[in-house]
């Protein structure tokens, strides 16, 4: 007789009773001193940047799924900055796979643990089983393989960790690179000013409505205890969960190294990036309501990608920002639709705590 | 011999190690399917045989995309799970670049992948040959050969297969449904087997042997299970023992890496030889390690081939050994690792030796096709007297080689034997005096 499929069922951080937690006068968590388990899956010693979003991300994801999981990587920074021969981070078992190869890797490990276990194969429980992609292997090259592990709706979780770039290769622009946001190959000169023509893929939004009975949430690097119930909820759910995390990229978008955190929740605050979850069982969206709304231009002059803004293009992504504010059910203040107007603003580097351009981003 | 390197923990099985991985658990279903058959002989096409090979193998994971003609081996496979016989995880793939990765994937973690693919299909997912052996992750691939595009054509061509020859896979040549059933399990115990660990294409002719049937003996699943152990990666990706696969390397660990890649190949030559004779003991066939030789005993010019074409080849030798004219031919049963020394051997003594390129080789050293170029390496080595050599493009695009081509093949090497040269070095058969 085939034997039973046994899966974990992860208990969920209190996101309330954090001890030490405090909030400043918007309230927002100034000091974060939740219980964590003290284990770290993905270990100290790695060679990413100071500062890495992504680096931050992977050990929240995964001190939050412990040691029982089994992890795919498939080519990204993450992919090169953490493994070296002989001497990667993780304590977990990891496989590099290529990077259009996320979604169709991690289908062929959860398959190959449901049939081991069901054929006596393995002792199981049936593992955790996560993957974390960049954005151009889970928006780009991977989109496919994402999709179609989610349609088949395979017992894993499928991260994508948004630095929004081809940050490896040396800052190229990818799907979920914003608006104005300058890459080497979205450069910004006297005939293209603002750079990057393009607005980004609302690639979460692709996963949710494209595979309804999949659990799917966004979040950022500045809410680590969402971060770790969301990867949770994605483990615990039984079928695929997608899970898309914004986590800044300083080599790439060029900002002081201990901002990472910091503009984790600029970016939902000027909304830019509104945070959520998918509930499959009801069909609905839980949109996150964040206690400060920001001008764009608190978030975007923190950054030297987007120095070359001129004023019309502040005044599009304020635009955009304040129709994403209406979309989770916000209202938008009187100020910042006022800051749809060119009119009100100036060039982002005339502003005063604007970082200095960088034209000399790249690898 | 070439190293693996494991982690250094306690092997599965030792003290303080986890256990091995066990058989997998077949379904009621399924062992009275199979010990009905056992001992039967099935009239089923290269397909059937392919996915009935599977069936037995007891694989655990299928992966698949549909293209003509492999795909009548998953829709087989996904019947037999459909009727509870085989206990499997099917994934129906959004392309062969994700079907390959997923049984890779599933490979890396232990279980016993099967995929499969035809013409563009096998080209489609090229990334993944190189990654997947270099992994040494020893899933099996069925090819269905297919002509590659353009312009769309079902036939069989050898050209799909072929172009990923130098990827590192375990490279097999069926030339009936029988052998494709044989091959695939002897390809899953040789490419499992911990000298070798490597993946495994076991190549049949679309149509011509995927879709006409053949007789194939079924045999017990007593004989398969004793043939053809558990899959037991020495390294999966298990909780138990946490190991990292294909981290970066700096250039100066490339050539060692290379280095023992290129081994893994060499090193599975006696295992082949050693698993066939096995096999003919367990299951009473008896193939040739590498080379089928026919009637090149005292042969003064052969036939070099590969595949299904090679049933007509051996007709039309005897109808010419019957006019007198002493042909032979060598039929290659692998070509990966390629058998240069049993070929050499075989064609000891022969004169003048004529490849059949059912293949495209663009603009190669011959200007006609791949497999030559091969074969011509392996001559070259020879000790004593080199023979001749020629190619003959025959049977593109899935026209079938008559007869009649073959008797004209054989008055080119006769000439050349005459002549004391060859004429050229690739004939286009058909378009030639």
């Amino acid at each position: 007789m085939a034997h039973e499929v046994i899966r974990h069922q992860l208990p969920l951080f209190d996101e309330d009773g954090r001890a030490g937690a405090t909030d400043d006068e918007h309230g927002r968590d100034l000091y974060y001193l939740p219980d964590l388990p003290e284990e770290d899956p993905y270990a100290a010693g790695h060679r990413t940047c100071a500062g890495c979003g992504p680096a931050i991300q992977y050990r929240w994801v995964l001190k939050a799924a412990g040691q029982d999981t089994v992890v795919a990587g498939p080519t990204g920074c993450m992919y090169v900055a953490n493994s070296t021969y002989l001497c990667t981070p993780y304590t977990v078992p990891w496989a590099h796979t290529p990077i259009a190869s996320g979604g169709s890797f991690t289908s062929g490990m959860a398959a190959g643990y449901e049939a081991m276990i069901r054929k006596g194969r393995y002792p199981g429980p049936y593992p955790n089983i996560l993957v974390m992609a960049g954005d151009g292997s889970a928006s780009d090259i991977g989109i496919g393989s994402i999709s179609g592990a989610l349609y088949r709706n395979h017992d894993a979780l499928f991260i994508c960790y948004d630095n929004e770039c081809y940050a490896n290769t040396g800052i190229q622009v990818s799907p979920t690179t914003p608006y104005a946001g300058m890459t080497t190959f979205t450069p910004f000169g006297k005939a293209i000013p603002e750079g990057n023509k393009l607005p980004p893929k609302n690639l979460a939004k692709m996963m949710a409505e494209g595979h309804p009975h999949c659990y799917v949430a966004t979040t950022t690097v500045g809410y680590p205890v969402d971060l770790m119930n969301k990867t949770r909820k994605g483990l615990n759910h039984v079928g695929a969960a997608f899970l898309h995390c914004y986590t800044p990229c300083q080599k790439g978008w060029v900002y002081q190294t201990s901002m990472t955190v910091e503009l984790g929740r600029r970016v939902v605050e000027s909304g830019l990036w509104p945070v959520w979850e998918y509930d499959p069982a009801e069909r609905e969206y839980h949109y996150f309501h964040p206690p400060v709304q920001r001008p764009v231009t608190d978030y975007l002059a923190l950054q030297g990608r987007f120095g070359h803004m001129l004023p019309e293009h502040v005044a599009t992504m304020q635009t955009g920002a304040n129709r994403n504010w209406e979309a989770i059910g916000m209202e938008v203040p009187r100020h910042l639709r006022d800051l749809e107007d060119p009119g009100r603003h100036q060039r982002l580097k005339d502003e005063n705590y604007s970082m200095p351009l960088n034209r000399g981003v790249g690898a | 011999m070439s190293t693996v390197h494991v982690d250094p923990g306690a092997p599965f099985g030792e003290a303080g190690g986890p256990a091995r991985l066990q058989a997998g658990i077949r379904t009621p279903e399924g062992i009275s399917f199979l010990r009905g058959l056992a001992g039967t002989r099935v009239r089923q096409n290269g397909c059937a045989a392919a996915a009935y090979a599977a069936l037995f193998a007891n694989v655990d994971v299928i992966t698949a995309y549909p293209i003509r003609p492999y795909t009548a081996i998953m829709m087989n496979l996904a019947q037999f799970i459909a009727d509870g016989i085989l206990d499997a995880e099917y994934i129906h793939a959004d392309g062969e670049h994700s079907q390959f990765s997923a049984a890779f994937g599933a490979g890396s973690c232990g279980a016993r992948a099967y995929t499969g693919s035809s013409g563009v299909g096998v080209t489609y997912g090229y990334e993944m040959y190189s990654i997947i052996s270099g992994a040494r992750i020893p899933i099996q691939m069925a090819i269905a050969d297919r002509t590659l595009d353009p312009p769309g054509d079902f036939g069989s061509e050898h050209t799909d297969a072929l172009c990923t020859r130098d990827m590192g896979w375990l490279l097999g040549w069926a030339a009936t449904p029988q052998e494709v059933f044989d091959k695939s399990l002897l390809a899953y115990a040789i490419g499992e087997d911990p000298r070798v660990l490597l993946p495994q294409m076991v190549a049949q002719d679309g149509y011509f042997v995927s879709h006409i049937a053949g007789e194939v003996e079924m045999p017990s699943i007593e004989q398969v299970d004793g043939f053809l152990p558990p899959y037991q990666l020495p390294f999966p990706l298990d909780p138990r023992r946490p190991v990292s696969h294909g981290p970066q390397i700096h250039p100066a660990q490339g050539p060692p890496l290379q280095l023992e890649r290129a081994r893994a190949m060499e090193d599975a030559i006696p295992v082949i030889r050693e698993k066939t004779d096995e096999f003919a003991r367990v299951f009473g066939r008896a193939y040739p390690h590498f080379v089928e030789s026919y009637l090149l005993d005292d042969a003064e010019i052969a036939i070099v081939i590969s595949g299904g074409h090679a049933v007509t080849c051996r007709a039309a030798i005897s109808r010419l050994r019957a006019q007198g004219v002493k042909i032979g031919m060598a039929r290659l049963l692998w070509i990966r690792p390629f058998p240069s020394e049993d070929l050499r051997a075989a064609l000891e003594g022969v004169q003048a030796v004529g490849v059949v390129e059912t293949n495209l080789g663009l603009g190669g050293a011959s200007y006609g096709g791949i497999l030559s170029l091969d074969v011509t390496t392996a001559l070259y080595q020879m000790t004593g007297e080199r023979p001749l050599l020629t190619s003959f493009m025959a049977g593109l695009g899935g026209e079938t080689v008559p007869m009649a081509e073959f008797d004209w093949m054989a008055g080119k090497l006769a000439a050349a034997v005459r002549n004391g040269r060859v004429e050229k070095a690739a004939h286009w058969v058909g378009f030639e005096e």
